[in-house]
């Protein structure tokens, strides 16, 4: 299963690995922001049409 | 306007042109220009929402995940409501916009309403219902709001109070013919206890502190040997300390999200150094607030903001009282003049984004509210100069600042009201003149040494503290101190006044909603003379506010346990004190009143029957009666005679005049009669917002000539438009026979100017004058349009060219093409007062 914390959009906490925020780039018709809500890392991402995978480091 | 053709015209022509929207533009900071053309315009437009905007589902699906959860819990409601409210703030999405430095908004994202599925299952149907505020894709966002709907059918705020109001009462006030909105404690607009949460003295964290003492202590006597009336109230207060905490966390944590947003961007995203200084500062700040004071101008307008979006958060807010150069005009004076780590230029940025943030503020709003608030969410009307609560001025340099920014960001939401008294310095009366000229319709003009003794004689606040009220939504005054502040207002308590003369000639039937709702009278046509024709007035009058009244203190006394507000009630230093909701009447010395919609029909009226019934004989009562019913249809010239040949309001004509005054006496000695559940008056608030154009095919024909389906007159005591033929001298003489202080709360004025007349020196000091005459008259308000009727008909012509064109609609201003077509041609139709 894909998950969360394989996403580049997923940013773990610190004192948490297993919760984090998906923050995401967005452009609307009007201004461009930055988006964030509350994800865990172990979240089933296949649906996800936002999935990006993490590059390895 | 084209770029090209922007780039190549200079401000000085734009200026000379007096298109000021296109000068504005040039004018501003690349920022301001980004931040001001990233607002999703959310005012409705003819009751119906702009294409793009969306109610906000996910608060109201979050809402809604929660108290399904918590359907079993033993927790008291008020807990289980601050968890709810916890829940929201710690899961809804955010977002921070490009160059932006200031965050937080009530919906989830910039182009969404937030949607509060607990207040009402009619506000519910209205989302269901309405498909273009609906997000795509529509067919399956309708299932998800009728799964909400259906859950909250029964549980939400009006449905359980519904069936304890008495049902005759509803029945009339929901008619919609005489009031307008519903008797909810989280369904109005509420101000904040200023004094104790925004002076620097504390925040959250130390009220947390507190909050914990108080439960340690009180825990701890409870479980003492004996038991007494004390210990059982202590249970409930208990409860109310443990949710004001949880959701002072709630917002401690949720301005941690903002911060970590801005530490993942700067670190991850963001190429550019400055930006990246600037996210920093970002989260520095909300990890500064609202756990704890503010030290510097950002920090203070940050923390006021979040106090906003949480209050927006736990209820439906249709007002936005503040007083912002008051309580943060110290902050910008030590960044700007003493430690001087702001330029004014940085300062004027941050100033008119603070203004942006709230302009893009939006809650989802049932159609009457949209109809009756054309082209705006709400009445955010900010005040600002005035006195300090030793009667020393109050203005500063952010006074100045907020009305710079004003006219570079030329928002029509929110606008400014400024207090005058006496001792006003003259570069600062400058502004407010440059404001109006430039056609913003603000700051309006408040009568400050007039409200603050009015404000001590209807509700007995204290010199110092009616010293620093600040407008609750368009007009009334109100402390921002820990026993004069309002933590409700319930907008139902506004009469649409005409029906009081309508109902004359009815005996109290209502022909549009085909119910008795006022007294039944003696057939009008039986009446002798004028004293028994104005007895039948008096008691439909007593009879409709007695109405509204009714619903408003029945709704305030059950909501302290129904509609609790444990977040307003964290930040107010009584709740804090004593354990009890913010709502509780017994600790809120009182500020009620009764907005009059539609109240200067009832005087032209009154003196047209006097005049051509009564003195001149030419019609009788029994005719007037038939002509009304028929809508004057087929009789024009007796119309006529009504309209042109019976004395009008306005003209310094002691007829009508008198009678106004008579009007008011009789309501103001019944608002004595009248009590809220803190034992305080009910005085009324003559205005309109935009009442007169929604309540135009409500009330019927009348007898100062107008037929059913025309404009009512526009402002509270503004003459009708045209009739004020004498000049604005006659009008001003008019309104300054009212006494300001004793005869009801506020008095609104309207009045249009012409911008080619008020150019240059010549026209500021014609303008000066006019406003030392309104002084001297000890008039309470007044308000201008200068914008030329030529600009006016060119964008009812051509509204694409003239989007950014700002009209003074009532209590409010608002975008010209943004307010439907009657609304325009009644804003044309007011007279252009020549001064001088």
């Amino acid at each position: 299963m894909t998950t969360c914390k394989e996403c580049k959009s997923f940013f773990p906490l610190e004192n948490d690995q297993t919760k984090g925020d998906c923050v995401q780039r967005v452009k609307d018709p009007r201004q461009a922001y930055y988006q964030s809500r509350p994800a865990k890392a172990d979240d089933d991402a296949g649906a996800c049409g936002s999935f990006q995978k993490k590059q390895k480091t | 306007m084209a770029q090209a053709a922007l780039k190549d015209t200079s401000v000085k022509e734009f200026e000379k042109k007096q298109e000021w929207w296109w000068a504005a533009e040039k004018k501003r900071s690349k920022r301001l220009d980004y931040l001001r053309k990233a607002i999703w315009k959310k005012g409705a437009i003819g009751g119906l929402y702009a294409p793009g905007v969306k109610v906000d589902l996910e608060r109201a699906q979050l809402h809604t995940q929660k108290a399904k959860e918590m359907e079993m819990s033993p927790d008291a409601y008020v807990i289980k409501f601050a968890k709810m409210f916890a829940h929201i703030l710690d899961n809804k999405t955010i977002f921070i916009t490009d160059h932006a430095q200031l965050v937080g908004y009530t919906g989830s994202l910039p182009h969404t309403m937030g949607w509060d599925p607990s207040a009402a299952s009619i506000l519910n149907e209205e989302a269901f219902n309405d498909p273009t505020a609906i997000p795509d894709p529509v067919d399956v966002n309708q299932k998800v709001i009728r799964e909400i709907n259906n859950y909250w059918i029964g549980k939400t705020d009006l449905d359980k109070m519904m069936p304890v109001f008495d049902m005759e009462d509803l029945m009339k006030m929901l008619s919609g013919s005489i009031g307008w909105g519903v008797p909810l404690a989280r369904g109005g607009y509420s101000s904040k206890d200023y004094e104790y949460i925004m002076t620097g003295k504390r925040a959250f964290a130390a009220i947390i502190d507190e909050l914990d003492r108080k439960i340690d202590e009180v825990d701890e006597e409870v479980h003492q040997p004996g038991a007494n009336a004390e210990i059982s109230k202590a249970y409930d207060k208990l409860n109310n300390w443990d949710a004001m905490k949880i959701t002072l966390e709630a917002g401690i944590r949720i301005a941690k999200r903002y911060a970590r947003l801005a530490r993942i961007i700067a670190e991850n995203f963001e190429e550019d150094p400055k930006r990246k200084e600037e996210l920093l500062k970002i989260a520095q700040t909300c990890e500064r607030v609202p756990a704890h004071p503010p030290r510097n101008l950002q920090e203070s307008f940050q923390y006021d903001i979040f106090i906003q979006m949480m209050s927006r958060t736990e209820a439906i807010e249709g007002a936005w009282p503040s007083r912002p150069d008051y309580y943060h005009g110290p902050y910008y004076d030590k960044d700007v003049n003493i430690d001087k780590t702001l330029t004014r230029e940085e300062a004027l940025d941050l100033v008119g984004e603070f203004i942006i943030r709230a302009a893009e503020v939006c809650q989802f709003k049932p159609k009457w509210t949209r109809e009756g608030l054309q082209g705006i969410d709400g009445t955010w009307v900010w005040t600002i100069g005035g006195v300090d609560r030793n009667g020393k001025d109050a203005c500063n340099d952010l006074t100045v600042a907020l009305m710079q920014a004003a006219r570079l960001v030329r928002v029509a939401n929110p606008t400014l009201s400024f207090r005058w008294h006496p001792k006003v310095k003259d570069e600062v009366m400058r502004e407010i003149f440059e404001c109006n000229r430039q056609g913003l319709g603000y700051p309006n003009m408040r009568n400050d040494p007039i409200l603050v003794a009015n404000t001590m004689h209807w509700y007995g606040h204290p010199i110092e503290e009616a010293r620093l009220w600040a407008n609750q939504a368009c007009l009334s005054p109100c402390p921002t101190t820990k026993h004069g502040f309002q933590p409700m207002r319930m907008a139902n308590a506004t009469a649409n006044c005409a029906k009081i003369i309508e109902y004359v000639f009815t005996s109290g039937f209502d022909p549009v909603v085909n119910m008795q709702v006022g007294a039944e009278t003696p057939d009008v046509a039986t009446f002798k003379n004028f004293e028994e024709f104005f007895a039948a007035w008096t008691l439909q009058m007593q009879t409709i506010f007695s109405i509204l009244v009714r619903a408003v203190n029945r709704a305030r006394t059950l909501a302290p346990t129904m509609t609790p507000r444990p977040f307003l009630s964290g930040v107010s230093e009584r709740s804090i004190e004593s354990g009890l909701d913010t709502l509780d009447p017994s600790i809120e010395r009182g500020n009620s009143w009764i907005t009059a919609f539609t109240w200067v029909e009832n005087v032209d009226s009154l003196a047209a029957v006097k005049k051509l019934v009564f003195e001149d004989k030419k019609y009788t009562l029994a005719q007037l009666k038939e002509a009304l019913a028929k809508n004057w249809e087929g009789l024009e010239e007796m119309r006529l005679d009504f309209v042109k040949n019976a004395p009008k309001w306005g003209n310094d004509d002691d007829y009508v005049d008198d009678i106004m005054l008579r009007c008011l006496d009789e309501a103001a000695k019944f608002s004595k009669v009248l009590k809220d559940p803190s034992g305080n008056n009910w005085p009324i608030l003559p205005e309109n917002v935009s009442g007169n154009i929604h309540y135009a095919n409500i009330v019927g024909a009348l007898p100062n000539g107008r037929r059913l389906g025309d404009a009512l007159y526009d402002g509270g005591i503004s003459p009708g438009p045209g009739l004020d033929k004498k000049g604005p001298t006659a009008v001003l003489k008019s309104c300054g026979k009212i006494d300001h202080i004793t005869g009801g709360r506020a008095f609104l004025l309207n009045q249009r100017l012409s911008p080619t007349q008020l150019a240059g020196e010549k026209g500021y000091q014609l303008w000066s004058s006019y406003i030392r005459t309104w002084a001297d008259l000890g008039i309470d308000h007044i308000q201008f349009n200068m914008v030329d009727d030529a600009t006016l008909r060119s964008a009812q012509k051509d509204p694409e060219k003239y989007q950014e064109v700002i009209v003074r609609v009532a209590g409010y201003s608002a975008h010209f093409v943004d307010v439907s077509r009657k609304t325009q041609d009644n804003i044309i139709q007011r007279t252009v007062q020549g001064l001088g």
